[in-house]
């Protein structure tokens, strides 16, 4: 990237140099930073300041993709495609692929853009409507799509075990119980029905 | 098919968790696909990957506690479900797929911290000989395919020898439906009904009973 930008090799080199540190952030969210970065170095602005800004802004960024990407945009997506495999066959996986992929790959492009027009502004962006309503909107759909995964049921009796078995894994999930421990609840609980 | 091409394969798509660009390919539901049409079954491959799915929805890489690989389990329920299945009944597959996909997201999700660990050394190789920095990119990805196919390959390897005996457990592609509905069920309740969503899913609720219905 430095160096399509630069056309110069002495400068990418340079730029190596100081950037040799650990970068952790959210892998969506990583083109905001670097967008920004280059327009620090377009400005001129002292290597040091520009770390600064770099530790701080990966951090926010990193908390901000968790909870945009990991935690609503990916679930609810990956909610449809199951509600639609379930249903309709293949429509579903390849509805997901195409809709997810075009959703992150846009958000990768646009950082670079949105990084270099905003500069270190761009750590306001996280607060940006665009963001909150993105988050928003797939809110709404995951709370759409947790209802609509009634129509997978069948009017049989064994499916009124769906109420205490929700109910069961809510109050785990709700006591914030380790992910480990219930999958591992999940594995005992299989145990149990399949030897009943 | 050869389960040693079956491991290679399954782990090329591993790679997609982290090493490889997170297209969203590793999802279980996406990985069932691949591996039922790879098995000539798409529609049992998407049936056991959306359920798998569903147990897996909340997963998300972050916090202090070791994740179980979702990605992993989802390979390995449909993987080892078509090796089975290939040579015992449908039921007995079925929950012995399920059990190897559960238990191996959790020592997936264990060899994920030791991979962690390792490209930490990595790290700080690159920091005391600069030089190296391609060949420990090279070598953090050469990790990450190793982490799944140790991972894979015996589990696979079990499922393609393993002869079921009769007195083992079942379990019927309903009651599998029953837990991953109730899982996922949970799942989306915890991650997305918010005061400011709850009237969604009161419509969300409506609409199912409007299409039972109709």
């Amino acid at each position: 990237m430095v160096n399509l930008i630069y056309g110069t090799k002495n400068k990418e080199d340079t730029i190596m140099k100081e950037h040799n540190e650990l970068f952790n952030t959210h892998p969506y969210m990583a083109s905001y930073i670097i967008g920004a970065t280059i327009r620090a170095y377009d400005e001129g602005k002292t290597s040091e300041d520009i770390k600064r800004f770099i530790t701080i802004a990966q951090t926010s960024f990193a908390s901000a993709g968790d909870l945009l990407f990991w935690q609503t945009l990916r679930p609810a997506l990956l909610l449809i495609s199951v509600i639609f495999g379930l249903k309709f066959g293949i429509i579903g996986p390849v509805l997901f692929i195409i809709s997810y992929n075009a959703f992150h790959l846009f958000h990768r492009a646009r950082g670079i853009t949105d990084g270099y027009n905003k500069g270190w502004d761009v750590i306001y962006l996280i607060k940006a409507k665009r963001f909150i309503m993105v988050q928003h909107v797939f809110e709404i759909l995951g709370a759409l799509f947790t209802g609509l995964l009634f129509i997978l049921i069948a009017f049989k009796i064994n499916y009124l075990l769906l109420i205490p078995l929700t109910s069961l894994f809510v109050i785990l999930l709700l006591r914030r119980y380790s992910a480990t421990f219930i999958i591992i609840a999940v594995l005992v609980l299989i145990v149990i029905i399949a030897l009943v | 098919m050869n389960v040693f091409v079956l491991a290679i394969i399954a782990a090329i798509i591993l790679l997609d968790k982290y090493a490889v660009g997170e297209f969203g390919v590793s999802q279980p539901i996406i990985s069932g696909t691949i591996i039922g049409a790879i098995f000539g079954d798409i529609s049992s491959g998407i049936f056991l990957g959306a359920l798998l799915q569903l147990i897996f929805l909340g997963e998300s890489p972050f916090g202090g506690d070791i994740e179980p690989d979702g990605q992993a389990a989802g390979i390995i329920g449909t993987g080892s479900y078509f090796l089975l299945v290939s040579s015992n009944p449908l039921e007995y597959s079925l929950f012995l797929a399920i059990v190897f996909a559960l238990v191996g997201g959790i020592i997936g999700g264990v060899l994920n911290m030791y991979a962690h660990v390792y490209n930490e050394k990595l790290y700080r190789v690159f920091m005391e000989k600069k030089h190296l920095l391609y060949v420990c990119h090279f070598a953090g990805l050469v990790t990450a395919f190793l982490r799944g196919l140790c991972l894979l390959l015996p589990i696979f390897i079990l499922a393609h020898i393993v002869t079921i005996p009769r007195a083992f457990p079942q379990l019927t592609k309903e009651l599998l439906m029953i837990i991953g509905l109730s899982v996922g069920l949970s799942n989306g309740l915890y991650l997305f009904v918010k005061k400011s969503t709850i009237l969604y899913l009161c419509g969300g609720i409506a609409c199912s009973l409007l299409l039972f219905v109709l």
